[in-house]
């Protein structure tokens, strides 16, 4: 199907389906969102892709959903552009009202809503949107940027449902920017089953104990009402608290008193050698076992 | 030089992850799991021109 300028779709994708989102003429952003689609309230996080990937992910990685769930929901199987972000929310109306005093205009968020509509969803239920096909960059005073892009005709990304989703792709609103070199145009949106050598490319996922579920949550209802009311039964239960500390006596040699000398972090710990040397205790964790 | 005593003050959790490590093979104990990490880091860390805390924030 062809996804006009200005509109969006929210499909259903089956586990192991792919939805690829074509170029037709080329240089036309897609913001991206998807849910699990028998639970709306998991969905896609760019922060948790971000961290993963870097600014721009592409072909072999995840889109992950938010925690607590944390859990692969998207594969990006083929990307052929090669020119995505995770830096930019959503383009909004409140932009184009502020910024160019067009307070109706096209924009990411309103089209997303109106896709989403068709599954119930609100638009309060919109989430930031992996930007496909979005040339985005950091400048030297750490100011996000955004240039024009080299997607041509016939560019596509593939997108693998790794459990069943609801996917909603749309075209970006802007014509004002240089997100789509200044333009709106259609792109063509095709779902086809992965074949079997695809499926098997998949990075395996091992669910962690800590990939939750409603199942797990102490309160997992769905608040039906808007306005926030104290529980008079609340009682906090929080993680592993008190946190509380011990001493642990650490005796060094000379040699290795040295070793801490010459390492330490003075600048953040003065004098403090069992502070700095927790720092570097914990570096060296990082550095011999973070993956 | 005479030996010196370094007290690390560290809460259950930083204690748990060290206790893992030590289950995981790399030390015998706590004492000896962070003076292996004092001498892993320096060997890594003072070989270079400079600490290396690129990675670090």
């Amino acid at each position: 199907m062809k996804l006009e300028p200005g509109t969006g779709k929210a499909l259903e994708l089956r586990r192991g389906q792919v939805l690829r989102i074509e170029q037709i003429e080329g240089g036309q952003c897609v913001d991206f969102n998807c849910f699990n689609l028998h639970d709306y309230k998991e969905f896609m996080h760019t922060g948790r892709t971000r961290t993963l990937y870097g600014l721009h992910p592409g072909k072999g990685c995840f889109m992950w959903s938010a925690p607590p769930r944390e859990r692969p929901l998207v594969y990006i199987l083929e990307d052929t552009a090669n020119c995505n972000d995770v830096m930019f929310p959503r383009c909004s109306a409140a932009l184009y009202e502020s910024v160019y005093g067009l307070p109706v205009h096209t924009n990411c968020q309103d089209i997303q809503a109106e896709a989403q509509r068709e599954y119930g969803l609100t638009p309060d239920d919109v989430h930031d949107s992996f930007n496909l096909f979005m040339h985005t960059g950091v400048d030297a005073s750490g100011r996000l940027t955004i240039d024009r892009q080299r997607a041509k005709a016939g560019d596509y990304v593939d997108l693998l449902a790794v459990v069943d989703v609801l996917a909603v792709p749309n075209v970006c609103g802007s014509d004002l920017m240089r997100t789509s070199n200044f333009s709106i145009k259609p792109v063509e949106l095709s779902v086809f089953a992965a074949s079997e050598a695809q499926l098997a490319a998949v990075p395996p996922f091992k669910p962690l104990a800590s990939n939750r579920t409603p199942a797990q949550f102490r309160n997992s209802r769905i608040k039906p009402d808007r306005e926030l009311r104290r529980d008079p039964h609340y009682e906090a239960v929080f993680t592993n608290v008190p946190i509380e500390y011990r001493e642990l006596p650490v005796p060094l040699s000379a040699q290795d008193y040295a070793l801490l000398e010459q390492c330490r972090r003075s600048e953040l710990y003065g004098d403090d050698d069992g502070a700095a040397l927790r720092d570097i205790v914990f570096s060296w964790w990082e550095e011999r076992f973070l993956r | 030089m005479q030996e010196r005593i370094v007290v690390l003050k560290l809460n259950q959790q930083q204690l748990e992850l060290l206790d893992r490590t030590i289950q995981g093979g790399a030390a015998p104990d706590r004492v000896k799991l962070v003076r292996l990490a004092l001498r892993e880091y320096a060997a890594r860390h003072l070989a270079a021109p400079g600490p290396e805390r690129a990675n670090e924030t």
